[in-house]
């Protein structure tokens, strides 16, 4: 299996990087995986069960076992592409994390915590002993990754990201970690220092392509959600639908990537113009008017058309189809260290960005219900559905089932998946309204609020 | 391990006809009295030998309920065989077989296998069904058939066995194009050598398949003057 999989990255990174069929001279594939590929490991699937999940006729729904419970009764489906890939690429990770205070090293003989924390003002720090016991800290993990261009990097980030997350919260810890901005630091350094680390191990691992990664950890009452990338959360309570992030793509983030193109024009290799044009400009244009934008507009206006303009645009592309250096259509993640523009020297890493944006939801300060929920999906879910449907279907779905039942969110996730991937007709997958179904991987984690708030 | 030949299997029927039972049983040579609620699919593996030929069977265990039947039957496609399971203590899930049919011939290949199966044997006193019955159903679609008994393992491996046969036979004869794994049969690293073509063939094609990814694509930049052509459509 594992050699399998070994080739199998190993033909995409030819198919990236080398633009051909073969992978054998890539660099890096001669190297071991940093960890073998595998589905998310609170799926407990074997070797066979893995095998049979990259089935891209049938495309299995995965669920999360009956036997296999999740924190706060989390429910979590998933399915394969419809063959854009041999593998799954999507990741995820559900788990109760301990912060422990460090013990020795750089900070000897601090104040007891416990005491400092109830000396806090505004009482901030009273919750924090019901949370953990006096040396450390709880907190609950969920995270997504969607990977591309190979899964190595989505493994590897499935594995890891948590620990940097608990090295940042460690640095905290005897600080006033109550204070939301300090959770949203060590959130955005967590990424930080994961993209770093896949960056020095690439020379001694395989760490194939790229991934996004959504991040939703609970701390002292409060959800934070990171993301970097154009996977989605919302929250749905009361039916109402609470965005609990924003997607990153060349279109969303037009403006940084024509910036750092504007300033740093060796980065564009001589290729790409930083300006934007609404289609692309032929050489019988020159000289003509033609409509343009910068860094510095959200609207557009006139320039005359130079040769400098018939290179190819930074961003290209509407909507789903924008690509940054026609190459990739995602503008956060972690990884993507090796990939260039096709047949060139052009690194696409300077214009990605590893930091997530961070949103707060204070959960304990709502009252929520066994329907309230956050649904957490990879783009495979929210190209096909909008955040309406995914509202209506969960909400109904969750509706008809018995409110004691612990595994109504895993199967309001199986039902959702379904929902996106559609069946397979005649003409392509299909889902409702004969609308085209996601070809792409789809992975949904269903977290129920009402734990947050019973939470000690 | 090196297999020759992977068959695709799926089960169906009503549930708690005993369909895990049997995949436990033929898988791990073991019953369990109480099984968790199958409401997706599940999956069980094992090698076997047909003809001095190693076969790895890949057995996909579904939902029998009726609110989980629409997702059932998106995993027909793509098998080359099917026990269709009954339980002969319970005549309803006897009744039901010509659904089951139906939705079988209606969304597989059609030269998928199907074994009929009659399970629970061993439950010879609270026998509903006649095995004449099962034998006439069988005889009247042209299925295979056994009864089986997943708790005392009689006639399980047979079950799985003889359906690979039949399958194996419809090879030799040329009835079923191996070379389109929509058909639930994918040739293995045993032949390899033979087949080399052909894998790396695919190999190339998925790894091009990725370039149409929504979220990931390469596009060559064209020379300048050229138009940018539409992207291709991500779906098949
Ligand atoms: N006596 C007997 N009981 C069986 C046999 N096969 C299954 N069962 C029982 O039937 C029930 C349902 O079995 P299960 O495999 O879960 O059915 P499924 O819903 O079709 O997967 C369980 O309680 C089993 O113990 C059998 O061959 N003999
Ligand atoms: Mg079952």
């Amino acid at each position: 299996m594992l050699t399998r999989v070994k080739s199998a990255v190993a033909n995409f990174m030819g198919g990236i990087m080398a633009g051909g069929s073969s992978g054998e001279n890539v660099s890096g594939c001669d190297l071991p995986l940093k960890f073998p590929y595998m589905r998310p490991e609170f799926l407990g699937l074997s070797q066979d069960e893995i095998e049979c999940s990259a089935d891209h006729i049938s495309r299995p729904i995965l669920i999360l076992k009956e036997t296999k419970r999740l924190p706060w009764a989390t429910g979590y489906a998933e399915v394969i592409n419809a063959g854009k890939s041999a593998l799954n690429e999507d990741q995820a990770c559900c788990e109760v994390v301990e912060v422990k205070k460090r013990t020795g090293g750089s900070t000897p003989s601090r104040t007891p915590t416990a005491k400092r924390r109830s000396s806090l003002p505004n009482g901030e720090g009273v919750g924090l002993r019901d949370s953990a016991d006096a040396d450390g800290l709880l907190f609950h993990y969920w995270a997504l990754f969607d990977g591309h261009a190979g899964s190595g990097a989505a493994v590897v980030a499935s594995r890891l990201l948590q620990h940097h997350l608990v090295e940042q919260l460690q640095e905290v810890l005897e600080k006033k970690v109550e204070h939301e901005s300090l959770v949203v630091g060590a959130l955005e350094n967590a990424f930080k220092e994961m993209d770093a680390q896949i960056e020095r191990e690439k020379s001694v691992y395989n760490i194939s392509g790229g991934c996004t990664a959504l991040v939703a950890v609970f701390l002292l009452g409060k959800l934070y959600m990171a993301n970097a990338g154009d996977s989605r959360a919302i929250i749905i309570r009361s039916g109402e639908v609470i965005p609990m992030s924003t997607e990153f793509t060349p279109e969303s983030e037009r403006q940084r990537l024509q910036f750092l193109g504007y300033m740093q024009p060796h980065l564009l290799g001589n290729e790409f113009t930083h300006l934007e044009f609404p289609r692309r400009v032929q050489r019988k244009e020159v000289g003509k008017r033609m409509l343009y934008r910068d860094f510095t507009m959200n609207g557009w206006a006139y320039k005359t058309i130079e040769d400098e303009d018939l290179k190819f645009p930074l961003i290209y592309g509407e909507g789903k189809k924008a690509r940054v250096m026609a190459t990739i259509g995602v503008t956060r993640g972690l990884g993507d260290h090796d990939l260039k523009v096709h047949d060139s020297n052009i690194y696409i890493k300077p214009f990605l960005s590893c930091c997530p944006e961070v949103k707060v939801y204070p959960l304990t300060q709502y009252e929520h219900g066994a329907d309230d929920v956050l649904v957490m999906g990879s783009d495979g879910l929210w190209d096909v559905l909008s955040n309406e449907e995914v509202s209506e279907a969960v909400t109904g779905f969750l509706a008809n089932c018995d409110p004691d039942d612990l595994h109504r969110y895993t199967m309001a996730a199986q039902d959702l998946v379904m929902r996106a991937r559609g069946v397979l007709k005649d003409r392509g997958w299909r889902i409702s309204n004969d609308r085209l179904g996601s070809g792409d991987d789809i992975s949904v984690y269903i977290i129920p609020l009402l734990h947050g708030n019973r939470q000690p | 391990m090196a297999y020759a030949y992977l068959f695709k299997y799926i089960i169906i029927g009503d549930t708690g006809v005993g369909k895990s039972c049997l995949l436990l049983q033929f898988t791990d040579k073991r019953f369990q009295p109480v099984h968790d609620l199958t409401i997706g699919v599940e999956f069980g593996a094992r090698m076997i030998t047909i003809d001095g030929k190693q076969i790895k069977l890949q057995i996909w265990d579904t939902a029998g309920q009726e609110s989980f039947r629409s997702i059932t039957r998106s995993y027909y496609r793509g098998a080359a065989g099917a026990l269709l399971v009954y339980d002969i203590t319970r005549r309803d899930t006897f009744n039901h077989l010509t659904t089951w049919l139906e939705d079988a011939r209606q969304h597989s290949n059609s030269n998928m296998v199907i074994m009929l199966i009659g399970n629970k044997s061993d439950l010879e006193s609270r026998r509903e069904v006649k095995k004449e019955e099962g034998e006439a159903f069988a005889r009247e679609h042209g299925l295979i058939f056994m009864e089986t008994s997943a708790k005392t393992a009689s006639n399980v491996e047979e079950a799985f066995i003889n359906t690979a046969k039949e399958i194996y036979e419809k090879i030799q004869e040329g009835v079923f194009d191996i070379n389109n794994e929509a058909n639930g049969i994918k040739i293995g690293p045993q032949h390899a050598a033979t087949n080399a073509m052909l894998s790396s063939s695919q190999g190339g094609q998925q790894a091009g398949g990725l370039l149409l990814s929504p979220s990931f694509c390469l596009y060559p930049p064209l020379p300048a003057g050229l138009t940018y052509p539409p992207p291709p459509q991500t779906s098949p």
